[in-house]
């Protein structure tokens, strides 16, 4: 029972399924119960709250990575997956605590000075959000100072910064430089990626990674986060 | 529609190297096809991430000089940097041409908008400002009257600038093609004389069968009153449904240029 309704959920994610009314990836699936109407079912039925997360939402998203790499999948789908998921934690996330389990870690995501374009940061957003990651999105056009000064706020472990132009790339290396001079560069991992942007690009300006797209720099997080020793 | 041919662009990877390269033949290369496919403007984008402003001033003289080599097609000078435009336009030494582009940033439209004022020439303005892409289509006609009260001032005339609404992809949101089609059809009634441009592909980033979205998007946009078109000239079917779509609003009295594309064989159902 129990895992059936796990199954059930990985599925729903895999269908980028919210509620029941949403069309899934294949046909025959409106009016059967979504991802959030699952949760809701399995936190009734005291289901463990680290089952619905690691082998229902997780794993459902890593089959869904793994479609959007294959191209098998496309930006919609994986769109309407990872909303799933953010979903089903907002529902998750008052009985986290007391299941003792912790979001595995915070980021900053920013669209640099001077650029406007904040497409390719809010997939990357929703993707993080999915992978169970709390984002706190500074939206776009955002000075270095802000991005400074949120981290002192914030206190996050990593640092996503984007930027679509030629011209505007150029403050993503003035962004570590302002990180720096306020003592703050040890204290987070940046990552960057946007159209212009290369991992050439990442190492000469002393970033420590760099996304081609949105489920790469989820990757990235992933492997700065294991990398970097734990979770703290 | 006119036809802006959108390949001579530093965001293509072989474009890109070519630039550096300084390799004439292959810049040459793409603006003849595009000038034999009908294209009646040739963009020059020479924009790389590794090129300091010198050095895309300087790529740009050289790609204005490799273009016209091969055609006598006007260009299309663009890039974010006024001083790329300005060094573009210097070069190439004609009133027929396009300027892309500018956007409601006071410092840009102040740079360009002297370069383009009391000249013949066509100039391409963004709906958006500093503060981002307005998500709806009264902001970005407020955006676009920002900018024309500024133009104007400078001597810039109505019927000189090509707004672009601007197209977002309908893999992120699906309401955004009719965002900015609502965007074309409001600033052809606030701004009669003005004309519009787009570039289509983006709309399908992110999908499957690209050409397709772009092919219905592109009749969406003529019916509103698109007045020229960034894309790729070597698509013959986007090109002929141009001219499908040109006589059915009444651009092509009498239906001759697409009679005369059929007698030429240019013509692809």
């Amino acid at each position: 029972m129990t895992e059936d309704i796990i199954a059930l959920i990985k599925e729903n994610v895999i269908q980028g399924r919210v509620t029941a009314d949403d069309e899934g990836m294949d046909e025959g699936w409106v009016g059967k119960p979504g991802v959030t109407e699952l949760v809701e079912q399995a936190l009734a039925e005291n289901v463990s709250v680290a089952d619905i997360i690691n082998k229902g939402l997780t794993d459902g998203m890593s089959v869904v990575g793994e479609k959007f790499e294959s191209k098998e999948y496309f930006i919609p789908d994986m769109l309407a997956s990872a909303e799933a998921v953010g979903s089903a934690m907002e529902i998750l996330e008052p009985h986290l605590s007391k299941s003792g389990i912790e979001a595995k870690g915070k980021i900053i995501v920013a669209t640099v000075k001077g650029d406007l374009h904040d497409i390719g940061k809010n997939i990357v957003s929703i993707l993080l959000r999915g992978s169970g990651y709390i984002v706190k999105d500074l939206g776009n056009d955002v000075e270095p100072q802000a991005i400074v000064d949120a981290v002192k706020k914030e206190n996050p472990q990593f640092v996503g910064l984007s930027a679509l132009l030629t011209s505007t790339m150029v403050n993503m290396g003035e962004t570590i430089q302002a990180l720096k001079d306020n003592g703050l560069r040890d204290k987070v991992k940046v990552i960057i990626g946007g159209a212009p942007v290369s991992e050439e690009f990442a190492q000469s300006i002393g970033a420590d990674g760099y996304g081609a797209d949105g489920f790469q720099a989820v990757a990235i997080v992933e492997s700065l986060a294991s990398g970097s020793g734990g979770n703290s | 529609m006119l036809v802006i041919g959108e390949k001579i662009n530093a965001s293509n990877r072989l474009v890109a190297e070519a630039i550096i390269a300084r390799n004439e033949g292959y810049i040459a290369g793409l603006a003849k096809a595009q000038a034999d496919a009908g294209a009646d403007f040739i963009d020059v984008n020479v924009g790389t991430a590794k090129q300091t402003r010198q050095e895309q001033m300087a790529a740009m003289e050289w790609a204005v000089e490799a273009v016209q080599t091969a055609t006598d097609k006007p260009l299309a000078i663009d890039s974010d940097i006024p001083e790329v435009i300005e060094t573009g336009m210097r070069k190439y030494g004609k009133e027929e041409l396009v300027i892309n582009s500018v956007n409601a940033e006071p410092e840009k439209l102040e740079a360009i908008g002297h370069l383009a004022g009391g000249r013949q020439v066509r100039l391409v303005a963004l709906a958006m400002s500093a503060e981002g892409i307005p998500p709806t289509a009264e902001e970005r006609l407020a955006t676009c009257e920002t900018i024309m009260t500024y133009l104007t001032r400078l001597g810039v005339s109505e019927e000189q600038v090509y707004f672009d609404p601007l197209v977002l992809p309908v893999s992120v949101d699906s309401g955004q093609a009719l965002t900015t089609l609502k965007t074309l059809e409001r600033i052809k009634v606030r701004y009669p004389q003005a004309k519009t441009v787009m570039g289509l592909s983006n709309v399908s980033y992110g999908l499957p069968n690209r050409k397709l979205i772009n092919r219905a998007f592109l009749l969406m946009a003529a019916y509103v009153g698109l007045d020229a078109a960034i894309l790729d000239p070597l698509d013959a079917k986007a090109m002929s449904l141009i001219k499908a779509a040109d006589i059915l609003v009444a651009k092509d009295p009498q239906c001759r240029r697409y009679i005369r594309a059929y007698r030429n064989g240019t013509l692809m159902a």
